[in-house]
């Protein structure tokens, strides 16, 4: 007895049996798929192409109507549960369930992208309200933004077909690159994994894809100009406030780490951003109202400093005035003996104050001073001031050599990054995830649901309508999957490609 | 004024036998004392029974015993007056009226007023330098200008260039440490989450342009800490200096000042250098003539050598060799590279084309690890291990950690290393040190 599955006559479904003729014709029918082909990229109106066209369509055609006859003894049944949006079997499952599915509360069940796909291969039939499902309503009922995307099951049910094993991603699955260092075993048993693969967040999008990405690109901007400027600071920050995870700061400091409460970053209440030169050298003290006791400026103050305020002193200390006069006679004023070559040196370089220089009095900070300084320095070297006094300088002073590793350095502006460099900075974004874990074909024999390994690859995946993933996507997927690279699924319309980012380094041509 | 005898019925007694010697301070005198170096030297105890007393800007509690190992040299101020006890038999023990402290609380009092306004201003604090010949008391001033800073509510930073003897880290090492609270009266200030810098050496002359080159980065990374926290940049920074004001070390406390833009710089005990700062500094930069205490004793080479000796045993063992339990382990030759910074330098007909001398000082020299190597201490760079192209940013970046090597096997190509973390190394970029550390206590 055989049980025909057609996609469009529901309700004849039951009466319909088949002869033996029949049966023998779909037995020996070649169960090939088309091949498509070469794609033609543009209408060139000839009768060839439509004929060609027309042809392909055809058979298409013919093979989506073609009537799917199975054995019922072979179906396994299930039930279709959308609260939960997966589906129950209700009869043993067969040799699919070694890298399929999963278990809880006692029952076998399916992720609808698994259903789908086995019923496309006629292992499996589904009933909703104890009526059966077509392939057809299995598309429209299976696949949502709350499940998988259409895309999602092409790619899904397209690395099925070729025979590799292919489960939803869970980020929180992957160990962190310090659990990978340390090579501890992933924090998970039997049930728990299960219960992971079935709470994995469907890899759907669900916001709409363009509106978010213009919002995102603004943000990704401004994140962007902060990040360089924090970039220096947290590296810093990464590698000396956290000795305790780095490992070898003394034991005192990685229990003080413990609190996080010590570092050297360690930001308070920021000053209000509207005056942010305030901080950087521009203060101007005025030490006639700020007494130091300096024994070395003789006659210009009195001989006995008043008190200090009791509020300056810890502890409000109250002290009385101190009487300089004796200290001064016990200053140390001996010569300081120096080498012939010291000596020499010095009256070389005819020294005399530099505050006698006008231009020098007229600096009110160091920001000025130095600034002088720098401007002299340029002056003496004649260098081309045309050159030299703007904002864009030549990247090389020719009067400093340096190797030419380094000047290869140097005018190379746009420096190579690495994928994962400063990924671990950026925010998970909805635009782009990662959707399913790939194992190769070849591990199936001795596969394990419950211990799946490292996978072969991960897929995201995406359209060809949609945007191309920027630096930043990649970044942010490599750094999420760990050592495990990352593929990128390009769907166009039932055709998928597969594409990968690789890192590597320039050659370069010089040798240190 | 002592009153001296055995102590045997009160019940805080210390053990019998050791000889307890009563002090009545009068205000503002110090009691200065020395515990006698050595390995069999007795320690000495110390408790404040009346009144109120410091230790170098950390006041004392009342009726605790503060114990100080053999070497220190310590002096107790009082503002007010006060009875101590002490316990054991120092070397030398005085009571002194001739203290500069009233100058040193001037100072302090002439900062907190630049940092009150600079709270009020919205501008930073005064950084303040302080220079002076080996032997004055750097270090001691620092700490107390430190301390009462902290005492009055402020977080100032400790930048540490004596790459002699630092008081932060172990020695060749430049360093900066956020203060948070007094130091404490036994150990110093709480050593935690310092910045801290490879020099490679116990002196600046070996190679200065890497001093300065140091010196310069600790000063843009503490502006750049300034930047986001306020009471960081308020509390402003005292910078504590080596010993040698001739010459190249001369320029560097230039350099030192420039880099870190300093308001004021404190001379303490040197006319002439204070003379020539005066010439060679803007005049908008205070500087300041300021006494050493007659309490500082001179140091011979061998204390100086002892105390850095120490200071790497605390590294690794914690204070007086008991709070932490150091790791020993192998490492591989090829899994860590170990560089010197500098190479050593060549007659100038000898370099290549248009090559300066001064560019080798900061050059990264590999150095193949042979027996020689033996005893010498590593730090740790936090430097990404891998990129070969990053290698010039070794030297600027800061160290994670020191170990020690105390055995090298040529023929298996390991060697042996005492570090304070279990393996592995948290990074594999070492730079070796000349300064070396026998495990042998």
């Amino acid at each position: 007895m055989a049980d025909q599955n057609k996609p469009d006559s529901g309700a004849k479904f039951f009466s319909e049996i088949l002869s033996p003729s029949e049966l023998f014709a779909a037995r020996s029918r070649s169960h090939k798929i088309p091949v498509r082909g070469q794609k033609d990229f543009f209408p060139n109106d000839s009768d060839e192409q439509r004929r060609r066209l027309e042809q392909s369509l055809d058979e298409h055609w013919s093979l989506i109507s073609e009537e799917r006859v199975e054995k019922l003894g072979n179906l396994v049944k299930a039930t279709w549960i959308p609260s939960e949006q997966r589906v129950e079997l209700q009869s043993p499952a067969g040799k699919f369930w070694q890298t399929m599915g999963f278990s809880a509360n006692g029952k076998q069940h399916l992720l609808p992208e698994e259903a789908l796909y086995l019923m496309e291969c006629g292992n499996l039939q589904v009933f909703y309200r104890d009526l059966p499902l077509s392939i057809q309503d299995g598309y429209e009922r299976f696949l949502s933004s709350s499940t998988v995307s259409l895309q999602q099951y092409q790619v899904f049910g397209h690395l099925k077909r070729l025979g590799y094993v292919v489960h939803r991603f869970d980020p929180s699955s992957v160990p962190s690159s310090y659990a990978r260092q340390l090579n501890l075993p992933p924090s998970r048993d039997r049930a728990g994994k299960q219960l992971k693969r079935k709470r994995s967040a469907s890899p759907t999008l669900t916001s709409g894809r363009t509106e978010v990405q213009d919002e995102s690109t603004a943000v990704r901007m401004e994140e962007d100009e902060c990040d360089e400027e924090k970039d220096k600071k947290l590296l810093e920050s990464h590698l000396t406030s956290s000795p305790g995870t780095s490992g070898t700061q003394t034991a005192a400091q990685s229990s003080a780490d413990e609190d996080g409460s010590r570092t050297w970053w360690m930001t308070d209440v920021l000053r209000d951003r509207s005056d942010p030169r305030s901080a950087s050298g521009c203060t101007h003290w005025d030490f006639g109202s700020i007494p130091f006791p300096d024994l070395g400026s003789s006659g210009h103050h009195s001989s006995s400093l008043s008190p200090p305020d009791p509020s300056l002193l810890p502890g409000s200390l109250a002290v009385g005035a101190c009487d300089v006069a004796p200290w001064r006679r016990r200053i140390n004023l001996r010569e300081v003996k120096m080498s012939s070559k010291e000596q020499t040196r010095d009256k070389d370089k005819h020294r005399w104050d530099i505050n006698r220089d006008r231009e020098v009095r007229r600096c009110r900070n160091w920001a000025e001073y130095r600034e002088l300084l720098a401007r002299r320095e340029g002056k003496r070297k004649g260098r081309p001031a045309h050159l030299w006094n703007r904002e864009v300088t030549p990247l090389h002073d020719p009067t400093r050599p340096i190797t030419t590793e380094e000047l290869l350095d140097k005018i190379s502006v746009t420096e190579s990054t690495h994928l994962l460099e400063g990924a671990s900075r950026l925010k998970a974004s909805d635009e782009w995830r990662i959707c399913f874990n790939v194992y190769q074909p070849d591990t199936v024999a001795d596969f394990k649901k419950s211990s799946p390994g490292k996978p072969y690859s991960r897929m995201c995946v995406c359209s060809f309508d949609g945007p191309v993933p920027d630096l930043r996507a990649v970044k942010l997927l490599a750094f999420q999957s760990g050592d495990v690279p990352v593929v990128f699924a390009v769907v166009d319309h039932g055709d998928i490609s597969f594409y990968t980012f690789k890192d590597f380094q320039l050659p370069t041509d010089v040798q240190p | 004024m002592a009153t001296e005898g055995e102590v045997k019925t009160s019940e805080d007694a210390p053990p019998t036998g050791k000889v307890s010697t009563r002090f009545d301070l009068e205000k503002e005198t110090e009691l200065r004392f020395e515990v006698e170096a050595g390995e069999a030297a007795e320690q000495v105890e110390l408790e404040l029974l009346t009144g109120m007393a410091e230790v170098f800007g950390s006041e004392l509690n009342r009726n605790k015993k503060y114990t100080f190992g053999p070497g220190s040299k310590i002096a107790v101020f009082t503002w007010q007056g006060c009875s101590v006890n002490l316990y054991g038999k120092p070397e030398v023990a005085y009571v002194s009226k001739d203290t500069p402290m009233l100058l040193y609380l001037n100072t302090h009092a002439a900062l907190e007023q630049m940092r009150k306004q600079a709270e009020r201003d919205n501008e930073r604090g005064p950084r303040v330098m302080v220079v002076g010949p080996t032997d004055v008391g750097k270090s001691t001033v620092c700490r107390l200008l430190l301390s009462y800073a902290v005492r009055v509510g402020r977080r100032p930073t400790l930048v540490e260039l004596d790459v002699g003897q630092s008081g932060v880290s172990v020695p060749g090492t430049v360093s900066a440490l956020c203060i948070e609270r007094p130091a404490d009266v036994e150990e110093g200030f709480s050593v935690q989450a310092p910045l801290v810098y490879h020099f490679g050496s116990t002196t600046p002359g070996t190679n200065i342009k890497l001093y300065n080159k140091l010196t310069s980065r600790l000063a843009e990374v503490f502006s750049q800490r300034c930047e986001v926290n306020r009471k960081a940049s308020v509390g402003g920074c005292i910078i504590n200096t080596c010993g040698w004001v001739k010459g190249s070390g001369y320029q560097a406390l230039v350099h030192c000042a420039s880099a870190f833009e300093v308001d004021v710089v404190l001379v303490l005990d040197h006319e002439r250098l204070y003379n020539e700062l005066k010439r060679d500094l803007p005049h908008f930069v205070r500087v300041v003539l300021l006494p050493k205490s007659g309490g500082v004793v001179e140091r011979s080479k061998e204390c100086r050598r002892d105390a850095r000796d120490e200071k790497i045993r605390e590294y690794f063992y914690g204070f007086r060799g008991v709070s932490f339990y150091p790791f020993s382990f192998e490492v591989r030759f090829s899994d860590v590279r170990i560089y010197k910074i500098g190479a050593p330098s060549i007659p100038d007909s000898c370099l290549p084309l248009g090559m300066s001398q001064d560019d080798t000082q900061l050059k990264m020299v590999p150095v193949t690890p042979g027996r020689d190597l033996t005893y010498h201490v590593l730090s740790v760079s936090s430097a990404e291990d891998g990129e070969e192209g990053a290698r010039k940013d070794i030297v600027e970046s800061p160290v994670c950690g020191f170990i020690v090597v105390t055995n090298v096997d040529t023929q298996t190509q390991v060697m042996k290393v005492l570090s304070p973390s279990p393996r592995p190394l948290p990074r594999h970029t070492l730079l070796i040190m000349d300064i070396r550390f026998m495990d042998m206590k």
